[in-house]
């Protein structure tokens, strides 16, 4: 059985089998076609379906927009005891994924054999299994670990950064506005916002010097404004806010290298919009853009930089000496010796350097040979 | 299978998610000579590496690659076969 829409440039194409509905994704999703997608993905759970497949082999494209479709669909399907699973061959997507954290928070199983047969030509055919269990969305409190690095590039950062708003927005229940500011050469400027109110709202704090995305970029510190009838610490820039609808407003500090260098400000049309998880939330999100930029390295200080260069130099003399040692033990070239760690690596998933540091270490316990 | 196309280096970077920077870091630490320039040359397909730096560049990404959960997608150089060679 198969139902079919098509749309512009986007279609989903709904197969079922052994209990599963399967939904393959093909051409893009942006934020033209996502709301069709949220649309069928919302029907098929409406209808029971419990465990869902969402197949992105065919997919070219998607947007922050998509991912908040997955999050949300992910997160229904959680309440009702369902699981999401999703097949990407695509890069890109894994690495959206992976940069935004989405997939770390909600339980990544990534599939042993995504790499294993591919060629060079072939890097967009492979199969990769990202099986989202029953943690879902609540799982997110927990996904404030770095774990990805991503190129140092600007446009980069900011697409990251706009996915992580797009699904702080998602996720964080009072919102009805999220952006994140960032100190640019000196200036705060808003890289990423939900809409043009709330890119207003945070220009209205640059303007005035204050408010709670202002104080939270420089004091490294969360502010929240509970309620802005009563607020009374940003004279000048609260007047504005309110006449804007805004009522609600939590801003939590991103910090890299422990210094303050933006904030993620999430804006509510009602007081008291903001519950504790809701700002443990904020701060998970806050923790995860600050981990972004943290990667990005682009601001590194000189003592970090100094700290890595260090550990690699220590590593790299060791990998030296374990050739040195493979060279006398087996009477082979240097080239040989650093190829038998690197078959090694290769074979067991670990480390050269790991390598190289058990064979050194083995020469000093004793004489037994470490296997090769 | 010919050659591999020089730039496609630079894609197995990107697909790494890692900075020239980072990729040199990795590189470096595995016995790579060249600077980083050099590296990023080598990357574009502005100059050819000898098959032992094409090696550890490749093995540095490798090693991200698993990292990541996956495979070990990059070729080595003696794994290429060269018609005619």
């Amino acid at each position: 059985m198969t139902a079919d829409r098509a749309l512009s440039d986007f279609s989903v194409a709904a197969s079922f089998s052994d209990g599963q509905v399967i939904l393959a994704l093909e051409g893009e999703v942006d934020v033209l076609s996502a709301p069709e997608f949220g649309a069928f993905f919302e029907t098929m759970i409406d209808r029971g379906h419990r465990s869902v497949v969402l197949d992105l082999a065919r997919l070219r494209f998607m947007d922050a927009s998509g991912l908040a479709v997955i999050a949300q669909g992910a997160d229904r399907l959680e309440v009702t005891g369902g699981t999401l699973t999703i097949r990407t061959p695509m890069a890109l997507i894994g690495r959206m994924l992976d940069i935004t954290g989405f997939a770390r928070l909600v339980q990544l199983e990534p599939d042993e054999s995504k790499y294993g047969q591919l060629g060079l030509e072939q890097t967009a055919d492979g199969d990769s299994t990202h099986s989202y269990g029953a943690t879902g969305t609540t799982g997110m409190t927990k996904g404030t670990t770095k774990f990805t690095s991503i190129h140092s590039d600007d446009d980069l950062i900011d697409g990251a950064l706009r996915m992580a708003v797009s699904l702080a927005g998602v996720a964080v229940g009072g919102a009805d506005g999220v952006s994140v500011s960032l100190r640019r050469r000196g200036i705060l400027t808003t890289v990423a916002a939900t809409d043009q109110t709330i890119s207003t709202m945070d220009a209205n704090q640059y303007q005035t010097g204050e408010g709670p995305c202002v104080d939270a970029s420089t004091k490294g510190r969360w502010f929240h404004a509970e309620s802005l009838e009563n607020e009374t610490r940003w004279p000048a820039f609260t007047p504005r806010a309110r006449a804007l609808g805004i009522h609600a407003i939590l801003s939590t500090p991103l910090l890299v290298e422990e210094h303050p260098v933006g904030a993620l400000n999430i804006y509510s049309l009602v007081p008291s919009a903001f519950s504790v998880q809701d700002q443990k939330l904020a701060a998970a999100f806050a923790a995860q853009a600050s981990s972004i930029l943290d990667d990005a390295s682009a601001n590194l200080s000189d003592d970090a930089l100094s700290i890595r260069f260090q550990g690699a130099l220590r590593a790299r003399e060791v990998i030296a000496q374990a050739q040195g040692i493979l060279m006398e033990r087996d009477g082979i070239s240097e080239q040989d010796a650093y190829g038998a760690l690197r078959r090694f690596s290769l074979g067991n998933g670990r480390p050269l350097s790991e390598r190289a540091a058990n064979i050194v270490a083995s020469t000093r316990r004793g004489p037994t040979d470490p296997d090769d | 299978m010919t050659e591999a196309p020089l730039d496609v280096l630079d894609l197995f970077r990107i697909d790494a998610a890692l900075s020239h920077g980072d990729l040199w870091l990795r590189y470096f630490e595995l016995g790579g000579m060249s600077t980083g320039l050099q590296l990023e040359a080598y990357l574009y397909g502005a100059l050819r590496p000898t098959s032992h730096d094409h090696d550890i560049i490749a093995h540095a990404l490798n090693e991200r690659f698993v990292e990541l959960g996956g495979n070990h997608p990059v070729p080595y150089a003696g794994d290429e076969i060269t018609p005619g060679a």
